[in-house]
Parts: C-alpha cells; structure tokens; sequence
C-alpha cells in the first residue's frame, strides 16, 4: 500500500506515539482491504468507548486502557469531528436501574473522558445524528463511527465514508486519513439489489415504526448487497422522522453502509444510474405486508400486555414525534407504575423547550433527557418495554439471555397510548397487539 | 483435507487449529454475542445459543453498528474470543477487531466457505499464507 512522504513520517513516529499508532492500524487496515493508498478526510464522527460504551465496570475499565493506548500524547485532531451521545445521562441512570456505584464509577470514567475530547477540540455534539450539526457534501469523504450516520451520510448526502468504527474514526480524525477502500470508491457504490414495494403496502400511510419494520425486512433480505428501492414514495425523502427510522434499523442488522431510493438519493436519480454497471444482472426483491408483519413479529418479545417502561429516541427523538407524543399526552397523566423516558438532542431539547412541549411532558410525568444513548442506558431495565426502534428492541432483547427485557415495539403513537395507560394496546395496522 | 486460499488480514501471527463453529447469519459481536460468556444471544439468529470461545469462527460476515470492534475487543479481553475469524465477505469492523485483538482473519475465499466447512471440522488456519486446511469431522485426525 502507496503512504506519500507525510503518511510516512506519521507512521515513523514523527509526529508522536499516538499518531504513529493511529497510523499503523490505518495501514493494517487499509492493507487487509487491498486499498492502494489512503484517501484524505475533512470530518469524523467519534465513538470513543469511555464516553459511550458501557463506561464501568471490567469493559469500562478495558475501553479506557484500549483509548488511553491511542491517545497517549495527542492533543488536537487534523478534522474537526463530532462526537456520540453519553452512554447514559448520569442525572437519570438511577431510574434506570443503576447502582450508586456504577454511577459513581460512570461519573469518573466518562466525565474525564468528556473533558479529554472537548479539550482536544471535538464538537459536543453528544448525538448519533450529528448530521443536523455537521450536514455532509456529496463526493466528500468523511470517518463515521456510528451506525445510521455512516447510511445516512452515504446514502442521504452522497458523502463516502466506510463502515468505520470507534477505533478507525478516532485512528482517522487523529491522521486525517482512512484506507481508500469500499464506499470511498465509486465503482462500489452501485446498487446490487432492486427492492420493490408491493402495492398493496400503503407507504404513505406508514406509521414511524413502519418505516423501521421495512428497513427490517430489506436487511434481512439483502444481507451484504446494497439494495436499491425502486418505488419510494418521493415524500418519504422529505422526512427526518421517516427517514431516521427507515436508515436506524437496517444499520444494525446489516453490514450495509449505503441505501439508494430511486428519486430521493443523489445517487440514484434513475433506478439505471444507481444500478450503474450491475443493472444486468440483479436480482428483484418485493417486499409486501407479510414482511412487514414478520419483522414486527421478530421485534415484539413480550407477551403479557402489562408496560413497566416506555424508552423513546434510539436514535434521539426528533421534532416530529415530540409532536406526535404531545399531542397524545394532552393533559393526560403517564401512568404510575410506568417509567417513560424521551431521549432526544441538546438542538432538539432547547427547540421542544421554546415550543412549550417540555413543560407539558413534565407536567404529564415523562423524563425528559438529551446526549445520552437510550439503546445502551435502557439494558439495565428490569421489566417490560415499549420502544418506537428496532434497534432499541434489539439492544433489549437480544442483549443477554438471563436478563432479557420483554420488548413491544411500535409505533410513537403506540409507545405513548402505552405510557398514559400502563399496557400495550396496539393498533398498527400491521404492528403487534 | 481441502485446502483454501483466501486474504489474510495480517501475516504476522503464528499457526492457529480448532473446530470449526459455522454460522450461516451475519454476526453482531456487539450485543450478538454476550462478552461474558462467549454465547450467541441474537434473537431470531440461527446461531443463537452457540458458544464462539476458542473456535474456528465460520460466518458470512459481520454486521451491526460502529461498537462492533469494542464488542470483539471484550470478548477477546474476557478471554471468550474466537481462536480464528474466516468470513466470506470482509466487514471493516471484524477487521478492525482482529488487528486490535491479534485474532487470525481470512477472508475472501473462492468458495463459499459455509458451504465447504461443516461445524465440528478441524481447521488449520496459516495466517502467513492466507490458506486454511479443512479436515472433515468425520476423519480422525491426529496432530503427530
């Protein structure tokens, strides 16, 4: 693999232990993926596992040692970068079921951590949806550690940036270099898979959780080939809320980075264009209700009706769906015995602030917090849970078998009926009741 | 025995064999598998209820989000990681976990390498030449 003279002088040392470490995992990297040279970044998107990553405990203390090894003598980054949502708002984590010491130990690790990066110059986004801060350009690479942000900027922006992860992003906003390989490459982002909506699915009908059972069903279907869905109501690519929730679920159940929708994404203004040279030989996939309802039966594990937490916003509520549960919670009361804690972004918190929703929910009994992974704060939750995410319900449900959280999953409709009346109602035309 | 030859994340490491433990989904090493124990916990996974500890991990590849590498990285720092990693299609987050974790990785093989391996084969994993050996389950093999 081709290093210019300044790529060199990095992995010589030249520069320092940290970049030079930085450096040879790019390089291993690069070369266990036949890339003939690196390709220069312009931002990175940062997952270090001291602020996001179970930050207690023997993987606390094992994320630190991995981190503190990279960073050794760093103190600024070549990009400027954003950064993850906190693994849990420490302000809340005892009602979600944390001991005083794991806060205790949280409250070191993290809060050091926290300190470290925004020292070194790192946007405190704290959001897996650093895009409404850090908008992408189309051709423009990018490191992104953080599952739907890596789809969202190759797919919604047309940005190139590989499946990286927390120790490859850090590597890269470090050097200011990933590998050339993969989605940084154009010949590789040609669609290899046509998805097709059945008629008889009305899209434009679609609940939010709707979007993440069909993004359930495209992943499982496609496995490792970059799909293209050729019939895409064109509204859906006007919504946040729709496309967060069709992107969320696919970026964890596939390996996928890259999601075209004929008319909607820059990349594929024609199903011919975004199949580009594949379009001879790929295959058709038709995805129709009974898809839908079998991804909504695989994320539905709990049986009995009774809720004991509703946990929204993986990732982050959007405006929208403050909207939607706002306009259900009313002057309502949550439920006594039920736990309905909203996740959203510091931008989104301080806009739902000034719209007067906050006060509402308060008024109402939700737990209002921000910057914080509900995915990874909610698994310490004894009882049954109500989400709007697949990837919610997966980190629930799949997360270990002793102490497995009974998940329903619906739509923010569903969840909030769920937080006002203690007990899973249902109602999705396609969902679980 | 067949022999396959595929690309070999790093040559540095020395000969690795054990069993093989073949799984036909995409694998999440983080919250797919329990780092505690070593178990697939995936629900709905056809491998789910497996042990990966000390095998010949046999898979198409991985998925799942950007904590991929930290999930690898616990196992392998809780002593319940995989001995080797063969894949059919490379994912950058299973390479990133092998280079920090010193883990064997061959991927890319001519053949569809679930097909080839059956669980319980013993498999000779040389890093250096990017080649594993398969010697079928059902004939003994010993060592000398």
């Amino acid at each position: 693999m081709y290093l210019n003279k300044y790529q060199q002088q990095i992995l010589e040392g030249k520069y320092g232990r940290g970049s030079q470490k930085a450096m040879e995992i790019l390089r291993a990297m690069g070369e266990a993926r036949g890339a003939e040279k690196m390709v220069e970044i312009s931002y990175a998107h940062l997952m270090p596992p001291d602020v996001m990553f179970f930050p207690y405990g023997r993987q606390g203390k094992w994320g630190q040692e991995l981190i503190r090894d990279l960073i050794q003598d760093i103190d600024h980054l070549s990009v400027p970068a954003t950064i993850e949502p906190k693994f849990v708002d420490l302000n809340i984590a005892k009602q979600l079921e944390f001991s005083e010491d794991e806060i205790k130990e949280m409250n070191q690790i993290m809060e050091s951590a926290v300190r470290f990066y925004e020292k070194l110059g790192v946007i405190p986004t704290y959001s897996a949806l650093p895009f409404f801060v850090y908008p992408g350009k189309l051709n423009q690479h990018v490191s992104i550690a953080e599952s739907i942000s890596i789809l969202w900027y190759n797919t919604i922006f047309g940005s190139r940036c590989e499946r990286d992860d927390g120790v490859i992003s850090l590597s890269a906003a470090i050097t200011g270099f990933v590998p050339e390989v993969g989605m940084h490459l154009s010949q590789n982002r040609y669609a290899q898979v046509i998805i097709r909506i059945k008629d008889e699915l009305e899209v434009n009908n679609f609940a939010d959780s709707d979007f993440d059972a069909l993004s359930l069903a495209i992943s499982r279907r496609t496995k490792e080939k970059i799909p293209v869905i050729s019939n895409l109501p064109l509204s859906v690519g006007q919504s946040y809320t729709k496309l967060k929730h069709l992107l969320a679920t696919i970026a964890v159940e596939s390996g996928l980075p890259l999601l075209h929708m004929v008319g909607i994404t820059p990349e594929a203004p024609t199903l011919e264009i975004a199949l580009g040279p594949n379009h001879h030989k790929v295959e058709e996939v038709l995805i129709g209700e009974q898809e839908i309802r079998e991804a909504y039966n695989i994320a539905c594990t709990a049986k009995e009706n009774h809720i004991d937490y509703v946990l929204l916003g993986c990732p982050h509520v959007t405006m929208k769906e403050f909207m939607e549960i706002i306009k259900i919670i009313d002057e309502k009361k949550v439920h006594p015995n039920v736990k309905f804690v909203i996740s959203t972004t510091k931008l989104f918190r301080d806009t739902a602030s000034d719209m007067g929703y906050l006060d509402i929910l308060k008024k109402a009994g939700a737990i209002i917090t921000d910057s914080m992974c509900i995915a990874f704060a909610g698994t310490k939750v004894k009882g049954t849970i109500a989400t709007n995410s697949i990837k919610g319900a997966f980190f629930y449900s799949g997360f270990d078998q002793e102490k497995v959280s009974p998940v329903w999953f619906g739509s923010t409709k569903e969840c909030t009926h769920a937080a006002i009346e203690g007990r899973w109602i249902g109602g999705g035309k396609y969902g679980c009741s | 025995m067949d022999v396959l030859k595929g690309k070999s994340v790093s040559k540095k490491h020395p000969i690795v064999e054990g069993k093989a433990l073949v799984i036909k989904d995409l694998i999440a090493f983080w919250a797919g598998i329990d780092w505690e124990s070593g178990d697939i916990v995936e629900v709905a996974h056809s491998g789910r209820g497996q042990n990966v500890t000390g095998k010949i991990l046999v898979f198409p590849a991985g998925k799942g989000g950007a904590g991929e590498t930290f999930g690898y990285y616990y196992l392998y720092r809780n002593n319940k990681a995989p001995l080797a990693l063969l894949c059919n299609t490379v994912q950058a987050t299973t390479v990133a976990g092998a280079i920090i974790c010193n883990t064997p990785m061959i991927y890319g093989f001519k053949k569809d390498i679930l097909k080839v391996i059956k669980t319980g084969d013993h498999i000779r994993v040389n890093s250096q030449k990017g080649e594993i050996e398969i010697f079928k389950e059902n004939l003994i093999y010993r060592k000398e």
